[in-house]
């Protein structure tokens, strides 16, 4: 396996009391854009701040390159923060806010400095906005300057701390490729928080699910949406129904149990005994209604039916559960409330889990 | 839609202003009144300037306020804005602890101060002069700087601060690049009213004054002793018109300013 570029050992971080950080262990490799996902107040912000350098870390350590950057002031890491809120320099001109970084350093000389600023203009598609104050720019615009001042110092690693929290629904989207493409190009290993799962599932190589203060579960989009390691993960990525189920028997990550009157196999995430109660996770567009019964398929009634332009929703009753499914327009289906239907899934479609979660 | 304005509050904001200003403006008239009494008008004149000008002692009195003035303006700036930015790096518990410490010499009463400062520099040995007044009215005036540039240092984003360090700034060339033209507006300011406080004062000047060397202030009190000549109409004038114009390049500097963006 390639050596890490950065590796956090065993993080531990506590705000007077309070317990931010809890054993955080997490390998980030060199080019790869990864995600740390979680609710606000999850510890994600802060991680970030740690690795940056702007909060200290109470146990465990932090290597950059393989070697140790905990003890480093800030400005002795080589990597760089772009702010939520962009944080540029007020009284400073686009020009002098992308200069910032290797005047303080004496890095570059003026003229290869101006050079490298018009180059950095140019990678953000700001070319001509030298002279124009912070406060004359627009939220994209203030966002890309921040970016292009934190890559002229060329840092090992680009922490963004939720960099498109600020901007509206239709420049999130635009900038999040954007953001995608730059990474790409540059071949800089973006550090990426956000608590927005589409943004996540979208732009990252790996994600890092993150509950108070632990990793939950870290791997490809794909992984985390599919195979969710607890009921946190579960809950948070995707939008599922939950339905309390009796295990029946396990074998092979799989597993017979009882939903209501009915029993049904099912993928399994962790091993679970004969007896024990577990949580059968449906995704809600990955279930099909059908008139007619197939094999591994619930009978239920028509609930509800609610028309959502590019999706329809159905609400269908089977016994005392209620569940969700979400068919797109392409399908012909077209059932009216009070038919009787029966839901089936593939494979991928639903997983069980451990009752508790994970979130100790 | 234009706001009626009703004859009662017309009369009464008047009235408010004639009491406010009439005084002053009594003060300006009288200055270039050809009599040396107040009871009477006897026509325009520029004597009491002439004569304000040729007096020695007072030339000496305001050359004495006017040094100390702009001393303790730049002692007070250096005092008042390095307490603000070291008190940004500190503890909650610590920032305060500094904020009353900064603030206690407003609230002692001026005689108590004059009377400390007085014993204090006496057993050091310290000259009465030049020295022992900036040095005392920056004891008043640090207060005022420290209170603004926290004021201003309080509305800056600490992720700008952040950001500077992130980028590679030590914490000295944040302070120099960042912070510091962040809060010149307010250091200037304070400034201003530094030396507008200094100018002002008499208790603390009239302890604090040695043989040679009194302000102007104390002089002109003095010279009350001996009944209210014009000269003193004349001075005041002066001091007045000193004043306006302090005032208005406060404003000019503080909106170029915020032109600057600087007040964002």
């Amino acid at each position: 396996m390639k050596k890490p570029l950065l590796s956090l050992v065993n993080i531990n971080k506590f705000f007077g009391d309070v317990h931010v950080l809890k054993d955080i262990t997490l390998d980030i490799q060199q080019g790869e854009f990864l995600t740390l996902l979680g609710p606000s107040g999850c510890g994600k912000t802060t991680l970030l701040r740690c690795i940056a350098g702007l909060e200290r870390i109470d146990s465990g350590d932090m290597l950059l390159n393989g070697v140790s950057i905990k003890e480093l002031e800030p400005n002795k890491r080589n990597v760089n923060t772009v702010f939520q809120n962009y944080a540029l320099f007020p009284h400073l001109n686009v020009y002098d806010n992308i200069a910032y970084g290797p005047r303080v350093k004496r890095t570059m000389a003026e003229p290869e400095l101006q050079e490298k600023v018009a180059e950095m203009l140019d990678l953000v598609q700001m070319t001509g906005y030298e002279g124009r104050m912070p406060h004359q720019l627009s939220g994209g615009q203030r966002q890309r300057i921040a970016i292009a001042r934190a890559l002229i110092n060329q840092p090992d690693i680009l922490l963004l701390d939720e960099p498109l929290g600020a901007l509206d629904l239709k420049l999130r989207k635009h900038m999040q490729t954007e953001l995608s493409q730059l990474q790409k190009k540059t071949g800089t290993t973006f550090v990426y928080v956000t608590h927005d799962q589409d943004e996540a599932l979208n732009m990252s190589d790996r994600i890092a699910v993150l509950s108070q203060g632990r990793i939950q579960q870290i791997g490809t989009p794909r992984e985390i949406y599919n195979n969710p390691v607890n009921l946190f993960v579960a809950d948070f990525i995707g939008d599922r129904n939950l339905l309390e189920v009796e295990v029946l028997a396990t074998a092979d990550s799989y597993s017979q149990v009882k939903l209501g009157s009915r029993i049904i196999n099912v993928r399994s995430a962790a091993y679970l005994e004969a007896g024990q109660r577990g949580m059968l996770a449906v995704h809600k567009d990955k279930l099909r209604i059908a008139a007619e019964p197939g094999p591994n398929s619930l009978a239920g009634t028509v609930l509800s039916v609610h028309y959502a332009g590019y999706q329809i929703r159905v609400e269908v009753q089977i016994e005392d559960a209620v569940i969700t499914a979400v068919e797109y327009q392409q399908s012909e289906s077209d059932y009216q409330v009070g038919d009787q239907v029966y839901l089936s899934w593939d494979d991928h479609g639903a997983i069980l889990l451990p009752m508790e979660a994970g979130s100790a | 839609m234009r706001k009626r304005v009703s004859g009662f509050e017309v009369f009464y904001l008047s009235l408010f202003f004639v009491v406010l200003y009439l005084p002053v403006l009594s003060v300006i008239l009288y200055s270039f009144n050809a009599s040396s009494s107040t009871a009477q008008w006897s026509g325009l004149t520029l004597d009491w300037y002439r004569e304000l000008f040729r007096d020695r002692v007072i030339g000496q009195a305001f050359l004495v306020s006017l040094q100390v003035a702009i001393l303790t303006a730049l002692l007070s700036a250096v005092l008042g804005t390095a307490a603000a930015v070291i008190s940004l790096a500190v503890t909650k518990g610590m920032q305060k602890t500094i904020q009353g410490v900064m603030i206690l010499p407003l609230l002692v009463p001026e005689v108590a101060l004059g009377v400390s400062l007085l014993v204090f520099f006496n057993g050091l040995g310290l000259p009465f002069g030049h020295l022992t007044l900036v040095l005392s009215h920056s004891l008043f005036c640090v207060p005022y700087v420290y209170i603004m540039v926290q004021l201003r240092l309080a509305e800056i984003d600490r992720s700008i601060i952040e950001s500077a360090r992130d980028l590679g700034a030590t914490k000295w060339q944040t302070v120099k690049t960042i912070i510091l033209p962040l809060v010149m507006p307010s250091i200037t300011t304070a400034s201003l009213l530094a030396i507008a406080m200094s100018l002002d004062d008499v208790v603390i000047s009239t302890f604090m004054s040695g043989p040679r060397t009194t302000t102007l202030p104390v002089h002109i009190f003095s010279m009350m002793r001996v009944g209210v000549t014009p000269k003193v109409n004349a001075l005041c004038t002066l001091i007045l018109v000193g004043t306006f114009f302090v005032i208005g390049l406060n404003q000019v500097i503080s909106k170029n300013s915020k032109l600057r963006g600087l007040s964002d």
